[in-house]
């Protein structure tokens, strides 16, 4: 038995969330007795040697139709070969592809599946595995039981530990899959996003306070400053200032970073919902009695358009 | 052309949630609507069936005894007619037996295009629709903000964290409905009053083919994490910023 984590690559390594999964993976594991595996896919393999300590085994999976990402072959070639080892639990980054590949992987398993995790632990002789419910107004915690699972795990929710696994064993698995059944005949690829707005450690995100479109710079700004990514709030999207895949909350993404700053939010439920997580919340709003002030550490009476860059400016300062 | 479209009954945004028992219990207020997104799952085949002419448009849903709102509401908004897959086994059901459940039944009815929603506004998981997919061994597109079909041709736009993608596929397909490909219709007085009068048929699992599989078992409810108080910044922008500046620094340590 053993706890497989899918990686994810971003740029030259793989994504601080992959790491994350593998540091809780090696935990719980060795509270189950269970190894670490760590599975990396198609030309991602090329980056098996970061993994050097963060698992006890490293499976490669290579063949003619996995070089870059494709859901479809990924897919197969992941379930084909955890239907040889039957692992107990299966990892995923809560991202676009693990999106993709979790449903996939758990269908032809027949595993059960658990999406929006934000806690794995090994209790009582089970892993026990905690994610929102109703939108996030209750957690709930399910009993995994002795059947396989899935689970897609929100970034930002395990600490990364250095790994510390002496010798891992790397393995090269030729997998022979056919090609997805979707092709992509275009990708235009998204302007200045560095990091997925998922899986920032800062988020600064700006409502209707903003004003006006050319005012989303000031969010700009400050995120650079602090190396973070912009969300805003649905009002921003409707209003035309922004792209939809930039939104944080309910009919957007849910982002939990260790600091998020919202500037001119109200603090509508469908946009709580959507950031409740996150570990530091600094609100700004002109209005001292903003819902979105319930739901912040840290608040500033103040216009959005002034307070913003002074925080920029101090922390330029120094 | 056979359309399926797949939809979920959700607790209203605005729903009481309230945890009892001990934190073993989760009572929710009898608030229920057709998740959001899968209204536009059914305006995407309602589309469809207009541009191409000619098209069946059936609504399925799996609960135990929790979808026929669901399903009336899309009967409201025009599709031709509901299926709803009702059992007692699916109550705190997961994914897989959801999926396993509907795939059944759409592989019985017939298929040319699978919508579903992107994800449901409760779990947001957005396992189903691909679930589905992958059960029935067909291509899946997720997150479908537009979509042209040619004959046995689609041609699908979708954002994703890599950027705007334009894919290809043939039928038969599953699709995903995202926030932007359609606004839902709201139906008319008329197609209210004719979707609450209809006989919704129910089938089993058992009539699907289905076996339930145990899902993983909730053992407690917790509410969300409790933030203390909001600490307020008083003084100037300048000022105020600065301070904030300290206290993210020295006091959590988050930058």
């Amino acid at each position: 038995m053993a706890i497989w984590t899918v990686c994810e690559a971003r740029g030259d390594d793989f994504s601080p969330t992959t790491y994350e999964l593998l540091s809780q993976a090696r935990k719980v594991g060795a509270e189950a007795g269970m190894e670490t595996v760590a599975v990396v896919v198609g030309a991602e393999a090329e980056l098996a040697d970061k993994l050097t300590g963060q698992a006890h085994q490293v499976i490669c999976l290579k063949g003619g139709n996995l070089g870059i990402f494709d859901a479809g072959s990924w897919a197969e070639a992941l379930y084909g070969t955890c239907a040889e080892a039957y692992p107990r639990l299966i990892l995923f980054c809560d991202s676009d592809r693990g999106r993709e590949l979790a449903p996939a992987v758990a269908a032809n398993l027949k595993y059960a599946a658990l999406v929006n995790v934000t806690s794995l632990e090994w209790e009582d002789g089970q892993f026990t595995i905690t994610r929102p419910v109703c939108g996030g107004k209750a957690y709930a915690t399910y009993g995994a039981g002795e059947r396989g699972c899935v689970a897609v795990v929100r970034p930002n929710s395990f600490s990364i530990e250095p790994g510390e696994i002496a010798s891992a064993q790397v393995q090269t698995v030729e997998v022979d899959v056919a090609p997805g059944k979707v092709s992509v005949e275009e990708l235009k690829p998204r302007e200045g996003r560095k990091i997925p707005l998922t899986e920032a450690q800062v988020v600064v995100c700006g409502g209707r306070g903003m004003k006006a479109e050319k005012n989303l710079s000031l969010l700009e700004d400050l995120a650079e400053a602090l190396g973070g990514a912009v969300g805003v709030s649905r009002a921003v999207v409707d209003a035309g200032w922004a792209d939809h895949n930039d939104q944080v909350g309910k009919s957007g993404k849910t982002v939990s970073p260790g600091l998020y700053i919202v500037a001119g939010v109200s603090g509508a439920v469908h946009h709580t919902m959507g950031m409740d997580t996150s570990k530091v919340v600094v609100a700004i709003n002109t209005d001292a009695n903003a819902t979105i002030f319930r739901f912040a550490d840290y608040g500033i009476v103040g216009d959005a358009l002034e307070v913003l860059p002074a925080i920029t400016k101090a922390l330029r300062a120094n | 052309m056979k359309i399926a479209v797949l939809v979920k009954e959700v607790p209203d945004l605005e729903a009481h949630v309230e945890i009892a028992a001990g934190g073993k219990a989760l009572i929710l207020e009898k608030k229920r609507v057709l998740n959001y997104y899968d209204e536009i799952a059914v305006e995407a085949a309602l589309q469809v069936k207009q541009s191409i002419g000619s098209a069946e448009i059936y609504a399925v849903s799996a609960g135990n005894g929790t979808g026929i709102e669901a399903l009336r509401r899309a009967l409201a908004m025009g599709v031709d007619r509901v299926i709803h897959i009702n059992d007692p086994a699916l109550e705190g059901a997961g994914p897989l037996v959801v999926s396993q459940a509907l795939a059944g039944l759409v592989k019985r009815e017939g298929f040319d295009v699978v919508f579903a929603g992107k994800k449901s506004t409760d779990d947001e998981a957005g396992m189903v629709g691909p679930m589905v997919a992958a059960l029935l061994g067909i291509a899946c597109v997720q997150g479908v903000t537009a979509l042209r079909i040619d004959g046995k041709d689609i041609t699908a736009k979708r954002e994703t964290e890599r950027g705007t993608e334009t894919v290809k596929a043939s039928l038969p397909v599953a699709l995903t409905a995202e926030k932007g490909f359609y606004t839902p219709r709201v139906p008319q007085v008329m197609g209210i009053m004719k979707a609450m009068k209809a006989e919704v048929p129910k089938v089993s699992l058992a009539e699907v083919g289905v076996e339930a599989v145990s899902s993983p078992q909730v053992r407690g409810y917790n509410r969300p994490k409790v933030r203390l108080p909001v600490k307020m910044i008083e003084g100037a922008a300048s000022q105020a910023a600065s301070e904030l500046v300290r206290l993210l620094r020295e006091d959590v340590k988050v930058i």
